[in-house]
């Protein structure tokens, strides 16, 4: 096959945020291993470290799936909300680094204020501002009143580049590639949309209450960077019209399943009631067990299709957890993807998957 | 206490009350059946075992040498049409005689579908390299290599892509520990990195988390049928719902 570009240049992927990111995925999944299922929760937050609720959605629906349950509605609704909103926050995250990448200082400290914003929301309902461990498989941890109203994202901020001269001559027919090599290449997500593929899991094989809202998917047509990024500026817009639809029609209920040897119960109970105080130190130390079988669930993260496979052998540990970071197959297709391009150009395209 | 009782009265009295429960689809799980009945029939050489999990997902157990056909035909055939290979990953099972079982998770965006292909190896036997037919197991395959130790025979560039430069062992495998054998550190003598073995501060803490009641019964009974088969870890009837 030849040298690649890549090694020509001694482009070492161990150093590359992106490899350092897929490394940590692999570290995980050997930790997990020796963790309970709860344990490994806080596993997914880190490893894609701006998308944290989806990654624990795409945990908690693998071990659900393999448990036979099904999370109450509201908390599916609660999920769905803080999926979008994890979504704006990457889109964000993603844009405005790849803009400070390539040269644009201002939308990333623009932008970097609304993120600060929806961590308030994260912290409201969590505890914690970016690693939540809120999305729990069962429903979510502790109950939320989201009262307030998202803001009307300014989103007009990063618009500011769709027209700007600069950032399309680095980005316009850069990183080209076709549908049909995207698909060979195992893309997922933004990188399929942008060459005019019209997949979302979110529509096709919806999960939570997805086919619930109502909402548009962004299809590019060129498959260059510049189209990326326009389908991901407009999925930010269609994220907080779906974070509306969620506030409006989100049911009151519970949030946890109501199975006790899955979902522990509330401090208050575990306080004054003797099975609670022993499902708590169960569900704590040794956790629940799962029944044997394997299963691949995966959720729209914002990267891609983000993919657990998780293989369990009737203990209360994973046997078996992978983890398919969306990341790992776009930089492995960056090799196809910067050939005859400029090194500068390298960075607008691997900014543009942000792979994790 | 009264909140318990109410649910242990609900579960009692019938399951189709309990929203906690997964929705069956008996739909989707015919049409999936099917499918993998009628890859068996065109590919009997290498399909060996087919089978549908209750929460409907396709699985084909295949002989490690159709790896290249049965991809093929599923990426190519126009009933099929898995273009997208989402996953490729492989479990070690060390109590098997072929320990490592390759998975192959593949998507058509066409029919809207996934199925999973599994194979299997063991430490010394080659595999064929699914490179040629989709490409994005380029560096799948390698991570594969570089964590379990499994050859892919005609792969285009087979070397670690995950572990440092001068690593051994796969890590993955399940007799390799997770502290690993060696730990580097910069020595100010010779300025440079060097490994040493590894030394920890505390003892690694695995506790024993085995529960003297049996969680699932119904598995320990049928084990001594699915033994015999070299899938034998995993199932796929419906009867592993809940223990009530």
């Amino acid at each position: 096959m030849g040298t690649s570009t890549l090694e020509r240049l001694r482009f070492p992927t161990s150093l590359s945020t992106s490899g350092l990111s897929t490394q940590r995925l692999m570290e995980c999944c050997k930790l997990i291993e020796y963790k309970t299922y709860l344990q490994a929760l806080p596993y997914f937050d880190r490893l894609d470290y701006v998308s944290m609720m989806c990654n624990e959605q795409a945990y908690s629906l693998a071990v659900e799936k393999l448990l036979n349950i099904q999370a109450p509605p509201r908390a599916q609704w609660i999920r769905v909300l803080y999926g979008e909103m994890t979504r704006i926050l990457n889109h964000i995250m993603g844009i405005t680094t790849h803009a400070l990448d390539i040269g644009a200082m201002t939308p990333f400290f623009w932008m970097f204020e609304e993120r600060e914003k929806m961590f308030e929301f994260y912290e409201r309902v969590s505890g914690a501002r970016m690693h939540a461990a809120y999305v729990r498989p069962g429903g979510v941890h502790q109950v939320c009143r989201p009262k307030c109203k998202p803001f009307q994202s300014r989103i007009v901020l990063v618009d500011m580049l769709t027209n700007n001269r600069i950032w399309r001559n680095r980005t316009v027919d850069i990183g080209v590639i076709g549908a049909e090599d995207a698909l060979n290449y195992g893309f997922s997500g933004v990188m399929l949309r942008g060459s005019g593929i019209k997949w979302d899991l979110r529509k096709s094989q919806p999960y939570d209450k997805y086919d619930e809202v109502d909402f548009d998917v962004a299809v590019g047509s060129n498959g260059d960077c510049y189209d990326r990024y326009l389908c991901r500026v407009e999925e930010m817009r269609q994220s907080l019209r779906i974070m509306l639809q969620c506030l409006n029609k989100m049911p009151a209920g519970e949030i946890k399943v109501d199975d006790a040897k899955i979902a522990p119960p509330k401090r208050s109970e575990m306080k004054t009631s003797m099975e609670s105080l022993i499902h708590h130190f169960k569900l704590y130390t040794e956790g629940y067990q799962v029944p044997p079988g394997a299963t691949y669930t995966a959720v729209e993260a914002p990267k891609g299709e983000f993919g657990v496979y998780l293989v369990s052998d009737g203990s209360s540990r994973p046997y078996r957890c992978k983890i398919k970071a969306p990341g790992f197959a776009h930089l492995a297709g960056l090799d196809q993807m910067s050939k005859g391009h400029m090194l500068a150009d390298v960075v607008a395209i691997i900014g543009k998957f942000l792979s994790h | 206490m009264a909140a318990s009782l109410v649910r242990f009265v609900r579960n009692g009295f019938g399951r189709s009350l309990n929203a906690t429960v997964r929705p069956k689809d008996p739909v989707t799980h015919t049409q999936l059946s099917e499918f993998g009945e009628y890859i068996a029939e065109i590919l009997p050489k290498y399909v060996q075992q087919v089978q549908v999990t209750c929460f409907n997902e396709l699985e084909l157990m295949i002989h490690p040498e159709g790896i290249i056909p049965v991809l093929t035909f599923l990426k190519d055939h126009t009933n099929a049409q898995f273009h997208n290979m989402t996953d490729l990953t492989a479990v070690d099972v060390p109590t098997r005689q072929y320990r490592f079982e390759i998975v192959y998770n593949l998507l058509s965006l066409r029919y809207n579908s996934r199925i999973r292909v599994k194979t299997y190896t063991d430490e010394l036997s080659p595999l064929d390299s699914s490179v040629p037919v989709h490409q994005a197991a380029d560096w799948y395959e390698r991570e594969i290599w570089d964590m379990f130790g499994v050859f892919f025979a005609n792969h285009p560039d087979l070397r670690r892509i995950l572990t440092d430069y001068g690593f051994e062992g796969h890590p993955f495998r399940k007799d390799f520990p997770l502290s690993g054998y060696v730990e580097v550190r910069y020595d100010d003598e010779v300025k440079r990195v060097v490994a040493e073995p590894v030394e920890l501060a505390q003892e690694f803490r695995k506790f024993d988390l085995n529960s003297p009641w049996e969680a699932f019964p119904a598995y320990h009974k049928r084990k001594s049928l699915h033994s015999e088969f070299l899938f034998g870890l995993l199932l796929a009837s419906e009867d592993w719902l809940l223990p009530q």
